[in-house]
């Protein structure tokens, strides 16, 4: 239908309408009305249309009817300043009428008048609609019968019901919308989310700015959820809904996930709510809508599974090096048949585990160097003794953890048997790094000027703890010289994060 | 009882080498035959499929990064009975394998004894 066809039909409709309507402009001239507003205001169109309305109905000279065209201006004004319907339950107003010889007099009329808002697509209020009701014959009989000596039937039901009750409409119509608008007010402001869905498709009839930015400020009003959040169809949300709408009972989440599109086109966001859906019930206790409260704990949630995830990968770690540890005991144990012995072997290999830690620690655990590494592991014996030749290695911190006790072991057998046993041995460590698409580190550990080499006899704790770690924790290979002139091992490591661990 | 124990073929599937001597050594306390030890998942598969005879598996849960399942799964396909060894505690398992035998970091010889007998008992049942 073309809207020319449509605004003609409108038009048709509001004349034809037996209740009185007119329109008044925001400077309070006449506008438009229908045909039954100029049946009961006794006028002809032509005379009241671009007509100030309170030129055209002075209500006469009486203080009344200047205090009734206040009531009447005031409402208008409260339409126009706060922008929202006003009521007028009972007005008394005078309307001219023809006299019993043809000439006009004013004749007292009661009405009973809502004003309402009419804006144009930007917003702006352009109109005010009223819409009365004449409710004189009404109110004269109430009067006659509050008159009357004898008390009747009558006066105590109109009075005591409908007309006094009109009075009081007004005024509780206005503390009542106070009272809405201060719920709605505080709705809109809760940090919370909150809406009010209607009916049994759950239409959006209202939500607030927090629900707003749970959902990417979509447009919802007046859509069925699974029309307005295509995405939670299928997320047990809507099952919810139909069951408190179905059972009258309320659902609460708790730390529930959703999955929401917030961004258009973006991918869907995984949330967590806590929330209430709460039956909403009309008079007769019948469900007619669900209210929707509850807030984002998105953060709560995330913060507690990370403190979880980090006190269990704590955990692992403390229990994987209580493990090291134990084995570093039970082999030292094997080799060591005196205490003392023992507890030398024992306290050395903690503490080169323990230097490799301080230096992971140093860098938060994103790895070490391995000039620092081979550094620590080797000072003790003297640093003008260990030559130490090679660029800038960054090792991971698994890598730089198995090389530390690789050094430590390499070093100790030095100071034993090797080059570091006597005076004017030295040790010569070079490494480079090969093929910069997949490195591979090459390390020879050279010992020169030490006693004659023997090899040993059975291999011990400590070179199976080098060659176990160079191959099981580091993919990588080691050969191990035993030649008289001097011990030497030869590393071949990749350094492409295919270390273990 | 250990006799159960004797001769007996268990795998390894361990990344630290350290950890995986000191189960070694238990294991060779025991009169057993460590075979690895595997110190990734992929390596665990291969010792697990190869066709060698395998009588039980010690596994870490995590291996190199990556969870030891695949591994478990290969092994209850050929009926070998195994045993988890877990830094996480029994909450480290998933529901499919929780209640399974399960050895605590850091082990005790009789813990590793005593799972081991559990997981090839009921593999015996």
């Amino acid at each position: 239908m073309k809207s020319g066809a449509l605004d003609a039909e409108l038009a048709a409709a509001f004349e034809a309408s037996p209740n009185p309507y007119m329109l008044l402009t925001p400077d309070l001239r006449y506008a438009g009305m229908n045909a039954a507003y100029l049946a009961a205001v006794g006028a002809r169109r032509e005379d009241l249309l671009g007509r100030p309305i309170f030129e055209v109905f002075d209500s006469g000279p009486t203080e009344d009817g200047r205090a009734n065209a206040r009531q009447l201006r005031a409402s208008f004004e409260r339409v126009l300043r706060e922008g929202r319907r006003d009521h007028l339950a009972l007005i008394r107003y005078a309307m001219p009428a023809a006299g019993p010889d043809g000439e006009t007099v004013l004749q007292e009329r009661f009405w009973s008048a809502t004003h309402t808002p009419i804006r144009d697509a930007s917003g702006r209020i352009i109109y005010i609609l009223q819409h009365t009701t004449d409710i004189t014959e009404l109110e004269q009989l109430r009067r006659r019968a509050a008159g009357a000596d004898r008390k009747r039937a009558i006066d105590s039901i109109l009075s005591g019901n409908v007309l006094q009750r009109a009075e009081h409409v007004q005024q509780a119509n206005r503390e009542l919308e106070t009272e809405r608008n201060r719920l709605l007010e505080m709705f809109m402001q809760a940090p919370g989310f909150v809406a009010v869905l209607s009916g049994p498709d759950h239409v959006f009839q209202m939500y607030n700015p927090a629900y707003a930015q749970l959902i990417g400020h979509r447009d919802l009003a007046g859509k069925p959820v699974r029309e307005a959040l295509p995405e939670v169809v299928g997320q047990a949300y809507i099952g919810l809904l139909d069951a408190v709408y179905a059972t009258g009972e309320p659902h609460e989440g708790r730390a529930s996930r959703v999955e929401l599109q917030r961004t258009p086109d973006g991918p869907l966001e995984t949330v967590w709510l806590d929330f209430i859906y709460q039956p909403i019930r009309d008079d007769s206790r019948n469900v007619v809508g669900i209210f929707v409260q509850g807030h984002d704990v998105t953060e709560t949630v995330l913060s507690t599974e990370r403190q979880k995830l980090m006190i269990d990968e704590l955990n692992h770690r403390v229990k994987n090096t209580l493990a090291t540890v134990q084995s570093i005991a039970m082999q030292t144990a094997r080799t060591h048949r005196d205490p003392v012995g023992f507890a030398e072997s024992f306290q050395a290999r903690l503490l080169a585990l323990s230097h490799t830690h301080d230096l992971l620690t140093r860098s938060h655990w994103e790895g070490a160097d391995l000039r620092d590494v081979l550094e620590h592991e080797t000072k003790a014996h003297g640093p003008h003794r260990i030559s130490l030749v090679g660029p800038p290695v960054a090792l991971e911190p698994a890598a730089a953890l198995s090389l530390g006790m690789v050094f430590h072991e390499l070093a100790t057998n030095a100071a034993k048997y090797g080059a570091l046993s006597v005076p004017e041995g030295r040790v010569l460590v070079d490494w480079g790094v090969s093929d910069q698409t997949s490195p591979v580190l090459r390390l020879a550990w050279r010992e020169v000027g030490g006693p004659p080499v023997q090899a040993p006899e059975r291999r011990g704790f400590g070179s199976r703890l080098i060659e176990r770690n160079v191959h099981h924790d580091l993919a990588g290979v080691v050969e191990l010289d035993y030649a008289q002139s001097g011990f030497s091992a030869e590393f071949s490591i990749p350094l492409d994060g295919r270390s273990r661990q | 009882m250990s006799e159960t124990l004797t001769g007996r073929r268990i795998l390894v599937v361990e990344d630290e080498s350290l950890v995986a001597m000191l189960l070694e050594t238990i294991l060779e306390d025991m009169g057993c035959t460590p075979v690895g030890p595997a110190a990734t998942v992929e390596d665990g598969l291969g010792f697990a499929t190869d066709g060698e005879r395998l009588d039980a598996a010690l596994l870490d849960v995590n291996v190199a990064g990556r969870q030891v399942f695949p591994v478990a799964d290969a092994l209850k396909a050929a009926g070998v009975p195994f045993v988890f060894s877990t830094g996480y505690g029994e909450g480290g398992l998933p529901d499919e394998w929780r209640g399974h035998a399960t050895i605590q970091k850091p082990f005790t010889e009789a813990a590793v004894r005593d799972a081991l007998m559990k997981a090839m008992g009921q593999a015996n049942v």
